[in-house]
């Protein structure tokens, strides 16, 4: 569990200096439809980035205005202080407004602070809408990544270790498909904590010691011999959220447990599987772009709310929290709407908004979540 | 939102005003004058459109009829679809579907009604629209999302990529209404022939959808008229332009206004190239004789609006400039992409031709038109990037003669919020002085218009400008 904790917890995570000291390449993403399997097979860490650690926002307000989400204004902050510099390189991707403009931001750090701006750095136009031209689209951008990888590394990527990589990941998710089988026994063996650290990992470690190390904590893991029974069963949705604490104060002392997830860091990124026959780009493209699991692919609320109630349902969720960072627009506007028509079958839902980044809110939230777990008690 | 708010059905109180209001120019001078001591809230607006002249007559005449269109839609058998102002409209035209376009209302309520749309603006937020989120829908959105306006088709919106709270805010519109929708969506960059096929393609799958929607087929020789008077529009407008460069500029403040929100409601319609005409009979003669447009007759600065107006009570923004001597040399949305403009051969991937053609071509031309609407043009990509933000501000300061540049916008704008401090710094350095305003162009609350107007003040004066 040590593996997981460090890894989700911290910016300097020991698999990552091994892979640096070891001479390989890292490179630093920000959004979940980019698929890293592309790096993993270019023999390059893909590293999600993220904004622990931060212990201010001077360069983050710098350049940023003050009316954005603290998420793309922390990641800057850490790359302003240095934080980044083992990267070589780092993708943009428009998941949302404030984050495309990192592009910018960034770049022009860059230019104050010499040094934060790695050498490879990418723009990776992932479209809005998944229809053919939105599929074709994407699937181009995959293909020109893939040759800026070969001409900035010099390593081609290769169907088969595309292949190689992609059935990789795919042996994770079903481990993560496992774990998720778990957390929806009455008797869940893990805490949410410690599941969502298990899966955060996954987004900054070298894929084959992760999935190794999944496979062995899994093994582990039994529902006889649990301390979570009989808890009131949370899931959390919304905003980006690379934060166990937060999963950590809904579930201390407040009789609860975080038994889902829906986030871009949880299972709900890392989850469905890449088709392992045809064209590999093809298949990587239906899997990130095809999914619509963001709110950022608009239009496609209706299949987000099914598969909500569908988690809600296997997951046996007694209510659900749904928190958006300030200024996030998509997840608060749709946290608006799954409270709505998730209040209307029965399930209890609380909205939160907050700040990314330490938990700064602690008291507030832990009261609100304990106003929330006193209304389901009473149900 | 107050119990007396949800008595009145929202289009219909604002049609009727605008309905009066475009009356007032009907009577004799004294009339007109007497009338506005009867209508208090109204009047301040109503003046300053008449003391436009022709072109602000026919501006209200333009406003009155595109509410007497929403409001009569459905008994005239015809679609309502909630839109952007970012969308050109002349598709609608075409198909004889009615637009209801969300921000260029919520910008007339701000400026008929001395409370603004905050009523409104707070129901939105009560059905679940954050309150961070962008205002220029918020508004109008409010009223539909009560129920108190005339009941929405479907909803179509260009503005993923380009503005995603916008595109977010009509994604929630058409989730909480239970309504069709169909999302457009921006690349990252523009003029390039992957992104102007990639337009063409979303362009003709939304067709699809309208077709959908109302079980039609698109009329191509409907579309051709359209566009044939788009052609004369895009003449009037690059005149319009031309004056616009001279110094001293011809144009009033408020003419900038005229020539955007026409062109947001009605292009492609006759009665949008009457307020064209009007506009540039009104501009001729004082560019023949090189006078300002200004009442004062002095131009003392010229000031070019990076981003959007502010929309607070009266037309108090645009009458500041008259009063202070100040000329508005546009703004991002007044300023128009034909490939006829003066500027077009400086931003080539900004601007689009029309082909009328072959049903191809045309198809074409509305797309390639469609991608070149405010925001979507030039805040699609990086500020910096080929075309857009700076380069588009940086070419128009040029040739429009700015004297400096103003960003005003509203607090919900995520994309200009994350770069706009960039975007200063870059102008600054170009020897453009730029102001950032923090108001809301759509939300007096947020900061009052005298305060706004003080921080203008204050940066003219202490940038030596005023």
């Amino acid at each position: 569990m040590n593996f997981f904790h460090k890894a989700a917890s911290s910016l300097d995570v020991p698999e990552i200096i091994d892979w640096k000291k070891s001479g390989k390449k890292i490179v630093g993403y920000t959004c979940s439809y980019l698929p890293p399997e592309l790096f993993y097979a270019a023999g390059v860490l893909p590293v999600r980035l993220r904004g622990v650690e931060t212990d201010g926002l001077d360069i983050g307000d710098a350049y940023y205005g003050p009316f954005v989400c603290s998420y793309p204004k922390r990641i800057l902050q850490l790359a302003g202080k240095g934080r980044y510099n083992f990267l070589d390189g780092a993708v943009i991707t428009p998941g949302c407004d404030a984050m495309r403009r990192l592009d910018e931001c960034w770049r022009k750090a860059g230019d104050d602070h010499p040094g934060i701006l790695p050498g490879f750095f990418h723009f990776f136009d992932a479209p809005h809408k998944d229809e053919a031209h939105g599929f074709a689209w994407f699937v181009e951008e995959i293909r020109s990544l893939m040759e800026k990888i070969r001409e900035y590394f010099g390593v081609e990527i290769t169907e088969e270790r595309l292949l190689e990589a992609i059935q990789l990941y795919n042996r994770g998710r079903r481990l993560l498909s496992d774990l998720e089988a778990l957390r929806c026994n009455p008797a869940p063996p893990v805490s949410g904590a410690d599941a969502f650290a298990a899966v955060l990992a996954g987004s900054v470690t070298p894929r084959d010691l992760y999935t190794r190390a999944l496979e062995k904590w899994i093994a582990q893991l039994d529902s006889e011999k649990t301390d979570y029974r009989n808890r009131k069963r949370l899931m959390l949705v919304g905003s980006v959220n690379d934060d166990i604490e937060l999963v950590r104060l809904m579930e201390n002392d407040s009789g609860a447990l975080v038994v889902a997830e829906n986030l871009c860091f949880g299972v709900r990124a890392a989850g469905g599987l890449v088709a392992e026959t045809g064209d590999p780009v093809e298949a990587l493209a239906r899997r990130y772009l095809g999914e619509s699991i963001c709110p950022r692919m608009f239009g496609k609320y209706s299949e987000r709310l099914a598969r909500l109630k569908e988690t809600i349902q296997q997951h046996r969720v007694d209510g659900v929290v749904m928190q958006n960072i300030r200024f996030c627009d998509l997840h608060g506007a749709e946290n608006a709407l799954f409270e709505r028509d998730l209040e209307k079958i029965g399930v209890p839902c609380l909205r939160i908004e907050r700040e990314y980044g330490p938990l700064v809110e602690t008291g507030r939230i832990k009261m609100r979540i304990g106003a929330f777990i006193e209304r389901i008690q009473t149900r | 939102m107050r119990p007396e708010m949800r008595e009145y059905n929202y289009d219909w109180m604002m049609g009727s005003t605008l309905k009066a209001a475009s009356n007032l120019a009907n009577g004799f001078p004294k009339e007109a004058a007497l009338a506005l001591n009867y209508i208090p809230y109204a009047r301040g607006a109503s003046k300053a459109l008449m003391d436009e002249g022709d072109p602000g007559i026919q501006l209200f005449k333009l406003l009155s009829n595109y509410y007497e269109n929403i409001l009569l839609a459905h008994s005239r058998g015809k679609k309502l679809v909630a839109t952007s102002f970012c969308f050109s409209p002349v598709i609608f035209f075409a198909m004889d579907i009615v637009p209801v376009c969300m921000e260029m209302m919520t910008g007339l309520g701000n400026i008929l009604w001395k409370r603004g749309m905050s009523d409104y603006l707070d129901f939105a937020f009560e059905a679940g629209l954050p309150e961070t989120s962008c205002s220029s829908q918020r508004g109008s959105m409010g009223a539909y999302l009560a129920g108190l306006g005339e009941t929405i088709d479907f909803v179509l919106n260009n503005m993923a990529g380009a503005c995603d709270t916008n595109a977010n805010a009509f994604a929630f519109l058409s989730a909480y209404l239970n309504k069709p929708f169909y999302q457009m969506n921006s690349p990252n960059t523009i003029g390039d022939p992957r992104s102007e096929a990639y337009h063409l393609a979303d362009y003709s799958a939304m067709i699809r959808f309208l077709e959908e929607q109302t079980g039609e087929k698109l009329d191509y020789d409907r579309l051709a008229e359209i566009l044939a008077e788009v052609e004369i529009q895009d003449e009037l407008i690059t005149d319009v332009e031309e004056f616009h460069m001279l110094k001293p500029t011809p144009l009033t403040p408020l003419d900038n206004l005229i020539l955007y929100v026409g062109r947001f409601m009605f292009s492609g319609r006759v009665e949008y190239t009457n307020v064209l005409k009007a506009l540039y009979q009104k501009a001729l003669p004082k560019a023949r004789a090189g006078i300002s447009g200004l009442r004062s007759g002095e131009e003392k600065l010229r000031v070019l609006m990076i981003y959007i107006d502010h929309y607070t009570f009266d037309f108090n923004f645009w009458k500041w400039f008259e009063e202070n001597g100040v000329a508005h040399i546009g703004s991002q949305l007044s300023h128009h992409f034909r490939d006829t403009v003066p500027y077009a051969a400086d931003l080539p991937g900004s601007v689009y031709s029309v082909d009328t053609s072959s049903p191809a071509a045309m198809l074409n031309t509305v797309a390639q038109m469609n991608a070149r609407g405010p925001m979507v043009r030039s805040i699609r990509g990086p500020y910096d990037g080929p075309f857009m933000w700076l380069e588009e501000t940086l070419t128009l300061a040029r040739h429009f003669s700015a004297d400096c540049a103003v960003f005003n916008g509203t607090p919900g704008c995520r994309n200009t919020w994350s770069n706009n401090k960039l975007m200063a710094r870059d102008l600054e350095k170009a020897g453009i002085p730029t102001l950032i305003l923090n108001d809301d162009a759509f939300d007096d609350r947020v900061e009052n218009w005298d305060a706004t107007r003080e921080r203008m003040e204050e940066f003219f004066t202490i940038r030596g400008l005023l």
